[in-house]
């Protein structure tokens, strides 16, 4: 009795009667019952009888019994001019030797603030994520205009080298904002990689290679998922092989084909950019560095993945390589970015 | 010029309206539409504006974002366009709206796109208007097919 009444959570002793055997102080004091009407009294006379639930009654009384358990039934406990209070009741039959004595040993649990608490915080997600959707959807706009200008600017642009500076550039604004799109259609932080790959080489595609016929960009693999912050890094260094791709590697209408896959391993992926066309370039001379570059450089540092440029004859393959368990062991090898796609400007 | 613009001069200069308050956006729209051999009317980016336009010039096709100046709503306007035979393309961000007012429109290319895929949406809607699908599609375009009675069918 003693344990029972010294209990921190609302604890009742019942006889196998359900009359009141021994109760917790935390109980009177969250039910604001006076301890000297407890005591020796039904159950179903406590307070102002809100314990009298005919389906509580019926089940301490089928665990008395022994025919079934209370694990958690719930129940809302009314009390004239206060608000409702939701409970989770759970009810264990004690067996002595003593078969004459049953005891029941009744458990409550006040989940009322808890609950709100949790209906709140639902509230508070879904309303943050409604938020984040707006700024997404304001982020993508307002890329959408930088885009604009920038193509705008390569228009009214009278230099070549500078038109095609500012329709790089574009290129790099647009592969950011359309992650934002998807972003923010998800709902979610996290973007499947193929279908983000997709839209990406389409756009590319559509305003870069004149002839699909002769010129071919396609998406393979990539069924997997991975956090904005990887995919946008990703979805530039895309962005920068396959133009340098369509820049370099397909001169005088050269027929030929590029893609663009990405092989997922658990925690490690292989993203490769691969073509078929003329391939390195044998005069070293010829091999410049340019803003692609590095950027291809930085992203991939960024990611802890590694570049490596390969001869695919005919053309070339260009494999960004993550491989998570080689970063717990040591530190990734700096990558680096030689050969042709090391010519963009 | 590019497979597409090819395919859009083909078509003989189909006229097309934007709708868009955005005005560089619409500004880079219409310089990349007017490229590839469209004829573009003069961009606006209010209800009453667009209206008083296709009194004179009837558009093969309506861009229309959602998103107005002022008060005024893209799928109001698709509404009355479409009310008077002209299809409508949205072009808005807002792409559960635009899902949701689908009978107004033949379809919805979302924000933010890029003009190229812009061009490309253009010259397959005009040519799927026509009962042709053979050209390419982008990949964000949503067609909004409707049956005879006019509500949404899966496309």
């Amino acid at each position: 009795m003693a344990v029972v009444e010294a209990s921190p959570g609302p604890l009742l002793l019942l006889d196998g009667d359900l009359q009141v055997v021994a109760v917790s102080g935390s109980f009177l004091d969250a039910f604001g019952i006076d301890a000297d009407t407890a005591r020796g009294r039904p159950l179903a006379s406590l307070g102002g009888g809100e314990w009298a639930s005919p389906k509580l009654r019926s089940l301490l009384q089928a665990t008395r019994s022994g025919a079934a358990t209370i694990a958690a039934y719930e129940m809302d406990l009314e009390r004239s001019g206060q608000p409702a209070r939701q409970l989770v009741i759970h009810a264990q039959r004690l067996d002595y030797l003593d078969l004459e004595n049953v005891r029941l040993l009744v458990a409550i649990a006040d989940v009322t603030d808890a609950r709100a608490d949790e209906a709140a915080r639902a509230l508070a997600m879904r309303e943050n994520l409604v938020l984040l959707q707006e700024v997404r959807h304001r982020v993508a706009n307002s890329l959408q205009i930088i885009a604009s200008v920038l193509l705008q600017n390569a228009r009214k642009s009278g230099s070549t080298e500078t038109r095609g500076h500012l329709k790089d550039a574009h290129h790099r604004v647009m592969s950011i904002a359309a992650l934002e799109r998807l972003l923010a259609g998800s709902g979610e932080d996290r973007v499947e990689l193929h279908a983000y790959f997709t839209e990406l080489c389409g756009s590319i595609a559509a305003s870069m290679i004149a002839d699909p016929d002769l010129l071919s960009l396609v998406v393979e693999g990539g069924r997997g998922v991975v956090d904005s912050r990887v995919s946008v890094s990703l979805g530039l260094i895309v962005t920068e092989l396959v133009i340098n791709a369509l820049k370099h590697a397909f001169p005088d209408n050269h027929r030929g084909k590029i893609v663009v896959a990405c092989d997922f391993r658990g925690a490690n992926w292989t993203l490769t950019v691969t073509d078929d066309g003329v391939g390195l370039p044998t005069d070293p001379a010829l091999v410049r560095t340019g803003l692609g570059t590095s950027i291809v450089q930085a992203l991939a540092q960024q990611l802890q993945a590694t570049v490596e440029i390969t001869s695919a004859n005919p053309g070339v393959c260009v494999s960004i390589d993550h491989t998570h368990i080689a970063l717990v062991d040591s530190a990734p090898a700096p990558p680096s970015l030689t050969g042709r796609a090391a010519q963009s400007k | 010029m590019t497979g597409y613009e090819r395919d859009a001069r083909g078509q003989g200069a189909s006229t097309l309206l934007i709708v868009e308050d955005e005005i560089l956006a619409a500004m880079a729209l219409r310089d990349e539409l007017e490229d590839a051999g469209y004829r573009v009317m003069d961009l606006t980016g209010r209800w009453q504006e667009a209206l008083a336009a296709v009194k004179d010039c009837k558009p093969d096709l309506a861009l229309v974002n959602i998103r107005l100046h002022g008060r005024d709503d893209g799928i109001v306007l698709a509404e009355d366009l479409k009310a008077q035979g002209i299809p409508v393309l949205f072009i808005s961000g807002q792409e559960s709206r635009a899902r949701s007012a689908q009978t107004a429109a033949i379809g919805s290319l979302p924000k933010p796109y890029s003009v190229a895929d812009m061009v490309v949406a253009v010259a397959y809607l005009l040519a799927h208007l026509k009962g042709d699908d053979s050209l390419p599609r982008p990949a964000t375009l949503e067609v909004f097919d409707h049956e005879a009675n006019g509500t949404p069918r899966a496309a």
